[in-house]
């Protein structure tokens, strides 16, 4: 059977392939609703999973997720407040929570008054426990011969120690924002004389619905503007705000990287080719790629990663190369003679391919979940992609001879500018290039930290620092998770943890102190009526008159009478509930950011208590994925050297060295300029390989300097990878920058280092 | 009804508008940058059937705190600063609130020294004022404006001549003070350490 008879049935059958998986794919994400899994950790090996974890961090970051806080002021409360209301006289119909209802401001007092015999704060706890009687009567009653003292509620007899008032103060401290005339305010922890009015704005519809918060922001600008007008400092904060400002930003990188580069592909390609089918046949291939890979994905692992997603069509990107190679060597050929042609290439690209494959199919080694995926994903869609060039182009690309254009020639005919090294060129090269690695080892800094990956503009990053600072609010970035078989079991062991991290000198923020548990309203409230009873007698002598005995309290508190009442909505969102076997609640804090205090933290041992580091883990897993996807590179180097060896015997070094010093260059001169290398920097390595690779052998199967083609292919394809990836660099998303900066100076290093190694003697 | 006994009291003497009469007691009043004098207070509280009478002395100084130094029935001392207020006895804190995580101790502080000073200008701020003046002599009724002040206090009666020598709190808790102040002196030297 000829070349072409098979051809067309073998394009059949993969164009049933192709659109069964379109189909899946169409009922994945339509029908089905099917979304990418988001969380970074389920990108960990499964044992090292921690769902409990997981769902911690999504109910805390939910309840954040739609609210935006507002501080305006910085000068005396009333210019706060006036500023305030030309605030929301701008918002106009947002909605925007600013006051509190008396009624709302009594429901504490609701709730805790009838249960306030076992409610003491811990500095009570331990006065009552140790004081003499003698010291405890004395103080009680000075507290009543002076004319002010802490906020009491209720009768002196009721309560000589003021415990229930202490006990109050202590839980109005959890935050700064308070209640004056009706209104939330907060006053500079560090100036007193500042005073700020908070505006809440809660956005409507669901989760990160990016619609809601860009509707917003003009509101939103035009509100901030008024209350500057007032003279008013106004400091925005939250999740949206964030979420907002990265879709602001990829729609203008969008604009411009993206429509930089498709104008400059399309450019290239007009005038490599003088027509624009060579480029929609080859964004066909790498479409075809992603269907597919998407679809095997899914019916492999159930379920697709964004990273997956990400990197999976970023390695894709090699195919690229198949496309341009096909287009080079049918240039100036008849309809006729393409499958001659295509039958010589067919080897040489099915090596491009197959080295490639190798180095992508290396990520599936390591027992990471996640690479597993992005191998199946890039192998799978490369292979795709290589067969939609391989079968469909000769039947798509067109009749009649693509006659050669002028450019395109020129720049074929550029390869003869470049001699080929040997001896002592070859050493020099080596030499200039052992400085400059030596030069760029001796600066090399890595650092996995995710936050380095932050993009947020600076302005918010620091309304949300100055936020921060106002606030006092504890971190949402690392925490306990407690769980208990049921709810008294629970605040139990949350007890016990607040009061070893309170002796380290922690801010704590917990349920169980809002809402203690049983046993310690129960241990609590025996303490206080002892103590009580003891004071009495000691109180009528000093005073010459009978004191009355305290009305009996006994009623408890009890969990569901908390959740329903407003005052508990401070740290509800920390009760999560029924999780798993049991119940489980996040414990916060306050003064945990040294990397010593997460340390020690992270070493504690107690039931049910489990410490979750967020930032530290997303770090060290980008810093384990990094690690093993440069053991993945070193291999992969390897068994592509043994890949070339075998079509190419003792030639081999002169396909793989130009890409492999491109590589070593690449990090040096990344690392001369400063950058500090994580896993940005390596993924396109790997990349770099598969590209680099293809060009050594494209051009050493035909590597006489009269040669254009094979150059032509190269240097549209490098073009192509730098106009695509390498504008990347220009992006303000620094995992978008560090990943396409790499790329581009690897490239462009390969394509330039290539024929400098092909043998003198074509 | 007691608001109306007290208004009936007045009705002889010269009543004013607002702003004039802020100004007519500012005009008998002195306005010591240092202040000290010495205290009478009855308390009457329920649950006790006598008031709790206690006596000492006390200190103001303008834009730095106040001094108040029981020295009957009991030893103790309530220093109110512009960053606490700290009871102490026998050398012993036995409660202290932070201006820092408790906004509410400036206002005690100026409203602590707006009574002892009749600074009229500082209790506009929290209440509405209403009152007389008879020859060197004043009397104010205050009441506290809409906010927290009103969950503590029902409403002061303030009365005095060059400085003030009466003060009755009504607490909102059912508790009733009467504060009588004596022999003022504004020529006492200055103890800077005190407010430290």
């Amino acid at each position: 059977m000829s070349l072409e008879r098979v051809t067309r049935r073998l394009a059949a059958v993969w164009l049933a392939l192709v659109l069964a998986c379109l189909a899946h794919n169409a009922w994945y994400w339509g029908v089905h609703q099917g979304a990418p899994v988001t969380d970074m950790l389920a990108m960990l090996p499964r044992d090292e999973q921690r769902p409990l974890a997981g769902q911690a961090t999504q109910a805390l970051a939910n309840a954040g997720a739609r609210r935006i806080t507002v501080l305006i002021g910085g000068g005396d409360k009333a210019q706060a407040q006036r500023a305030a209301d030309a605030f929301l006289r701008a918002l106009g119909d947002v909605p925007a929570r600013h006051r509190v209802a008396y009624a709302d401001q009594q429901a504490w007092l609701t709730l805790y008054t009838p249960v306030r015999a076992g409610l003491l704060s811990p500095q009570s706890r331990e006065r009552l426990a140790k004081a003499p009687a003698e010291q405890l009567a004395d103080q009680a009653l000075a507290a009543l011969y002076q004319p002010v003292g802490g906020p009491r509620v209720g009768a002196w007899a009721d309560d000589p120690l003021n415990l229930f008032g202490q006990w109050l103060a202590e839980r109005g401290q959890s935050s700064r924002v308070r209640v004056q005339d009706g209104r939330l305010m907060l006053t500079d922890p560090e100036a007193p004389d500042r005073h700020y009015a908070l505006v809440l704005i809660e956005l409507p519809g669901s989760g990160f619905e990016i619609g809601a918060q860009r509707a917003l922001q003009p509101r939103l600008d035009a509100a901030a503007q008024a209350a500057q007008g007032q003279g008013a400092r106004v400091i925005c904060a939250g999740v949206p705000l964030f979420a907002s400002a990265a879709a602001e930003q990829a729609e203008r990188e969008i604009h411009t990287i993206g429509a930089g580069s498709l104008i400059g592909i399309v450019a290239l390609t007009l005038l490599a080719f003088r027509s624009i089918r060579p480029r929609l046949l080859v964004a066909l291939s790498m479409a075809v790629g992603l269907c597919v890979a998407t679809s095997v994905c899914l019916l492999v692992f159930g379920q697709l990663h964004l990273v997956t997603l990400i990197f999976g069509a970023s390695l894709l990107g090699v195919a690229e190369n198949y496309g341009s190679n096909y287009f080079s060597a049918r240039q100036g050929l008849q309809a006729s003679e393409r499958w001659v042609m295509l039958s010589r290439q067919i080897p040489i690209v099915s090596l491009a391919m197959a080295t490639t494959v190798i180095g992508y199919a290396l990520l599936a080694l390591p027992p990471f979940p996640g690479l597993r995926q992005i191998a199946v994903f890039s192998a799978v869609g490369l292979v795709a992609a290589f067969v939609t060039v391989l079968w469909w182009f000769p039947l798509l690309d067109g009749a009649g001879r693509m006659a050669p254009t002028r450019f395109a020639d020129w720049l074929g005919s550029r390869r003869a500018l470049w001699p080929s090294l040997k001896g002592r060129g070859l050493a020099v090269l080596l030499l200039l290039s052992a400085v400059l690695a030596a030069w760029g080892a001796s600066r090399l800094r890595v650092d996995d930290d995710i936050r380095q990956l932050q993009s947020a503009p600076p302005a918010l990053v620091a309304q949300q620092r100055e936020f921060t600072r106002l606030m006092q609010a504890p971190g949402l970035a690392q925490f306990f998770v407690v769980q208990g078989r049921d709810e008294q079991q629970l605040l139990e062991r949350e007890e016990a943890l607040t009061v070893l991290l309170r002796g380290m000198q922690l801010g704590v923020q917990a349920v169980s102190d809002w809402l203690p548990s049983q046993r310690r309203q129960h241990d609590d409230a025996e303490l206080a009526s002892r103590r009580a009873a003891e004071m009495r007698s000691l109180l009528a002598d000093k005073l010459g008159q009978p004191v009355a005995a305290a009305s009996a309290a006994s009623a408890s508190l009890a969990p569901q009478a908390w959740l329903a009442s407003p005052a508990s909505e401070p740290v509800r969102a920390q009760w999560l509930g029924r999780l798993g076997q049991g119940m489980a609640s996040v414990v916060l804090l306050r003064g945990a950011e040294s990397a010593d205090t997460r340390a020690a933290l992270a070493t504690l041992k107690l039931d049910g208590v489990t410490w979750v580091d967020k930032v530290g883990e997303v770090s060290t897993l980008l810093g384990r994925y990094r690690e093993l996807m440069s053991a993945v590179l070193l291999l992969g180097f390897v068994l592509t050297w043994a890949a070339l060896v075998w079509r190419f015997g003792r030639a081999a070094w002169r396909a793989l060295a130009p890409t492999a010093l491109a590589s070593v260059l690449t990090v040096a001169l990344l690392a001369i300029g400063g950058q500090v290398l994580q896993l940005f920097h390596v993924l396109p390595l790997l990349i770099l390989l598969g590209l680099g690779v293809d060009y050594g052998i494209f051009l050493l199967e035909q590597p006489g300097r009269a040669e254009t083609r094979p150059f032509l292919s190269v240097t549209l394809a490098a073009a192509s990878t730098l106009l695509s990836f390498g504008l990347l660099a220009l992006s303000g998303t620094p995992a978008l920058q560090a990943f396409g900066l790499t790329l581009a100076v690897g490239v462009f290093l390969a394509w330039l280092l290539t024929p400098f190694f092909l043998p003198p003697h074509a | 009804m007691k608001r109306r006994a007290l208004l009936m009291a007045a009705l002889p003497m010269a009543a004013h508008a607002a702003p004039d009469l802020a100004q007519a007691v500012r005009e008998r009043l002195q306005q010591p940058e240092w202040l000290r004098g010495d205290f009478t207070q009855a308390k009457k509280v329920p649950g006790f059937a006598k008031p709790l009478v206690s006596s000492g002395n006390f200190f103001a100084a303008r834009g730095r705190g106040v001094l108040w130094r029981t020295v009957k029935p009991f030893a103790s001392e309530l220093r109110l600063t512009q960053n606490e207020i700290r009871a102490t006895q026998g050398g012993q804190t036995a409660m202290k609130l932070d201006a820092s995580r408790e906004p509410a101790v400036r206002v005690i502080n100026t409203l602590m020294f707006a009574l002892l000073n009749g600074d009229v200008s500082g209790l506009a701020e929290l209440f509405e004022l209403s009152g007389s003046t008879k020859g060197a002599g004043w009397q104010l009724a205050l009441v506290p404006k809409p906010g927290a002040l009103q969950q503590v206090l029902k409403k002061v009666g303030l009365e005095g001549d060059g400085f003030v020598r009466r003060i009755q709190l009504f607490e909102a808790n059912g508790d009733e003070s009467l504060i009588q102040l004596s022999n003022q002196r504004t020529d006492g030297a200055d103890e800077p350490g005190l407010f430290q």
